[in-house]
């Protein structure tokens, strides 16, 4: 195992290959992995004592410290003006208060004060740092750095490692989130911090990516994987006729089953993975990354590898000239607000603990009165309660846009509002009928720093709906 | 292996296909028009959409220059932005783009003073701030080129907005508009046509490059999502001219840079070229004008704009300055402007999906 780990260092693809194809651990299933029919599995890594794997609903298996608490990761991230995060092996977010914006987003200039310097929190103060003790012992990816005031942080991958204090129960992932919602031009997202996950459990060639209905697998090059309801793992349906379709993704001659992958041969020589008893396929007419348009085809799916949480019953589906949008029960378009400041820290400011000074400014100019018209809170009736961990009720004060406590329900003016990963939801005031979606790109940089994004759960105009 | 080999197609794509297949086999290009012009009935696709800016070589159009954009407002607004807050700065900057009004900025708003615009009388009457049409015709309404002409972002060939909408229109299936035009009797001159407007659901046949639309492509009809912007309406054919009827509204799917939003004209009408192999002419009616604005700044953020030197704020404020249609019943103030929409075409293939 060390010789392999070695020769991966020199050569990863050749390693990764060699690894799945001949490694006998593999053929055992992989471990932490608690329902294989719903969650997705992973690689097992050695990790430092402490350290673990859980399996977040969002986004699948993560690393967590010994409180539950997930570890993410700032890798550094290209801007209109510069860059921010970190760079491996070194530590960017400090214990000082930063006072000034980073000029990183075109058109404004560095050096403006930044809103509500007397409460604004340290990069520290909402990621903590993940200390080691004294006794701590490097173990394979898993490596000290040490920080400006000398103390060390655990790093995976050279890359350093915080929690959230946004992440309130185990295995949360309110803090940060893997990739950009919607599509395209990802590079004017702010630096997110992203959860930590061991390595994808998947043969070469194939990918998984985070979508609002669930961690889709795809090719390597992002073309979207199907099962067909008549196959099984020892047989198929789809032959002939089918074939000018749909192409079978063929499995090498040295690739073995193991864990939810199988090999179906469909003639001598000729072999096709299997992912949970079902052959997989590409839908050829398809142009666009991670599409759902074969699944127009009756019988057809998409291959998840587990799904997205469900929404709140009382929530809609509706068509729109793009695709399928989330809407409430009323059909109107649910949007999520997206917020990340222009500074070296990169400080969300999307979350209703944030500072609410961005998203009053954009929903109202400064009014809560006017936010209330142009964005409202999407309300949960007196029945709705919170769900699962994705989708919560909280109370909010509207004219603060903050959580009331429990305590303070009876003095306070409160909505009961939807929240997805702990941020309330709204809908558009301009939408006036099932399938508009005007708000979609409301704000700065199209929605994606501090504006509204509709909640896709089809776009076949895009490429897909990333999470 | 084209898309059509996946999707068994109605008999009117048959014969379609059919005849592209012989046109391929035969060669000779005698029955091409034959062929573009099947059954009474020609298609073409969009392959180029923008609004019709009448520029001089020296944009005499323009005497006192071209406008500031949000990059220079900034400046001239905040010479002292380190002593200042987002709140006071940044942010007020986008809540006036966001929350836009009709007050005066303190910035002169450059507008178009020439006399001359491409574009259609709309309302059949001749008045004062009509433009004329450069080879004379008079009453030309075109409001939103007087809005936007002085804004180096709109202008050919190398504005920001020319640039991004030359390349959605091409690339964005999103955007993908054709008409179909049946009844025909005679591509030259027919009295009565009907013309279809329909979404298409395919990429573009191009040439080699992959940059030239070619004639002789084929389209299917987006009936999935894009039923409720198909439209219909009658026209005749002048001298290979099709003019037709203005229609109540056309919605015009107008997606760049990721975000899928429209454009909404009231009574839209075309005057179209045609030939075999393509159609070009003019999109014209009266633009909602918060359809037009928030499709601008929702497509493009401020630093897009500043790059054209399109300040969301001014521009609002000559929007609503120059709209000239559709009055709100309760403030008296117009809600649509007069346009017209350069448009460029190629024949292609109308088919229904499976």
């Amino acid at each position: 195992m060390k010789f392999l780990f070695n020769a991966g260092c020199r050569n990863a693809a050749a390693f990764t290959l060699v690894y799945w194809l001949l490694s006998p651990s593999l053929l055992a299933a992989p471990t932490g992995s608690a329902d294989y029919s719903v969650h997705e599995g992973y690689r097992d890594v050695p990790m430092p004592e402490g350290f673990s794997v859980v399996i977040n609903e969002l986004d699948g298996p993560v690393f967590v410290n010994s409180e539950g608490k997930t570890l993410y990761q700032w890798p550094q991230k290209e801007h209109r003006n510069g860059y921010s995060g970190e760079p491996q092996g070194s530590p960017q977010c400090g214990d000082e208060v930063v006072r000034v914006t980073a000029g990183l987003m075109s058109p404004y200039p560095p050096g403006i004060l930044l809103p509500e310097l007397d409460t604004r929190p340290s990069c520290t103060d909402l990621w903590p740092p993940e200390f080691a003790d004294e006794q701590a012992e490097e173990v394979g990816e898993w490596t000290l750095i040490e920080r400006a005031d000398g103390r060390h942080q655990w790093s995976y991958d050279e890359q350093a490692l915080y929690t959230s204090i946004r992440d309130v129960e185990p295995g949360d992932s309110i803090g940060g989130r893997k990739r950009r919602f919607g599509s395209g031009f990802g590079r004017d997202d702010p630096a997110y911090r992203i959860p930590l996950a061991p390595p994808q459990n998947i043969p070469p060639g194939f990918a998984i990516q985070a979508t609002t209905i669930g961690r889709m697998l795809t090719t390597d090059k992002n073309e979207a994987l199907y099962s067909f309801d008549q196959d099984t793992a020892s047989s198929t349906a789809c032959e002939q006729h089918c074939l000018h379709k749909w192409q079978p993704i063929f499995a090498p001659a040295l690739a073995r089953s193991q864990g939810d992958w199988s090999i179906l041969e469909r003639s001598p020589g000729v072999r096709q993975w299997v992912f949970r008893g079902k052959p997989l396929y590409r839908y050829l007419p398809e142009s666009r990354s991670w599409s759902q348009l074969g699944s127009d085809e009756q019988g057809w799916h998409n291959v998840f590898t587990q799904p997205a949480p469900a929404y709140p019953p009382s929530f809609t589906r509706q068509a729109t000239i793009v695709g399928e949008v989330l809407a409430n029960a009323q059909g109107h378009t649910i949007y999520l607000y997206f917020c990340a400041d222009d500074s070296e820290d990169q400080l969300a400011c999307d979350h209703p603990l944030d500072t609410q000074v961005y998203r009053l400014a954009m929903c109202g100019g400064g009014d809560p009165d006017r936010c209330l018209q142009h964005w409202p809170y999407v309300l949960a009736s007196p029945d709705e309660h919170s769900i699962n961990r994705t989708w919560t009720v909280l109370n909010i004060d509207p004219t603060t846009g903050r959580p009331v406590r429990e305590q303070d329900l009876v003095s306070t003016e409160y909505l009961r509002v939807w929240a997805y990963r702990d941020r309330p939801v709204y809908t558009y005031g301009i939408d006036k009928v099932p399938g508009d979606v005007h708000g979609g790109g409301i704000g700065e940089w199209r929605g994606q720093r501090n504006g509204l994004r509709a909640f896709w759960l089809r776009n076949d105009f895009m490429s897909g709906i990333l999470r | 292996m084209s898309s059509s080999n996946y999707f068994p197609i109605k008999p009117r794509g048959v014969v379609a296909l059919c005849l592209a297949m012989l046109l391929t086999v035969a060669g000779p290009v005698k029955s091409e028009e034959a062929m573009a012009l099947t059954n009474g009935t020609i298609g073409y696709v969009f392959t180029d959409l923008f609004w019709s800016i009448y520029q001089t070589p020296g944009a005499e159009e323009c005497p006192d220059g071209f406008n500031d954009g949000p990059r220079e407002q900034f400046t001239a607004l905040f010479p002292h932005h380190e002593s200042l807050t987002v709140e006071q700065t940044q942010l007020w900057q986008e809540v006036q783009t966001w929350h836009p009004n009709t007050e005066p900025d303190g910035f002169a708003f450059h507008s178009v003073e020439g006399d001359l615009s491409w574009g259609l009388n709309l309302d059949g009457k001749v008045s004062d701030e009509d433009f004329t049409h450069p080879e004379g015709t008079a009453g030309i309404d075109n409001q939103i080129y007087r809005a936007v002409g002085c804004i180096i972002g709109f202008r050919g060939p190398d504005g920001v907005e020319y640039i991004f909408q030359d390349k959605a229109i091409f690339d964005s299936i999103y955007n993908r508009l054709m008409i179909e035009i049946t009844g025909i009797d005679d591509l030259e001159n027919d009295t009565r046509v009907t013309v279809n407007l329909y979404r298409g659901s395919d990429r573009l046949l191009t040439d080699a490059t992959g940059s030239t639309a070619v004639a002789g492509g084929t389209q299917r009809i987006d009936r999935r999502w894009g039923q409720s912007l198909v439209r219909q309406m009658q026209g005749r054919i002048v001298d290979s001219v099709l003019t037709t009827e203005p229609i109540e509204d056309l919605i015009i799917p107008w997606q760049n840079l990721g975000v899928p939003s429209i454009q909404l004209i009231r009574d839209a009408r075309f005057q179209l070229d045609l030939s075999t192999t393509s159609a070009h002419g003019l999109l014209a009616g009266f633009a909602d004008v918060d359809t037009w604005y928030y499709q601008l700044i929702r497509n493009d953020s401020t630093h897009h704009l500043s790059n054209g030197q399109i300040s969301g704020i001014s521009l609002y404020k000559a929007l609503r300055l120059f709209a000239d249609a559709y009055p709100d019943p309760e403030s008296g103030d117009n809600t649509a402007i007069s346009t017209a929409l350069d448009v460029k075409m190629t024949q292609v293939f109308i088919v229904e999906p499976e």
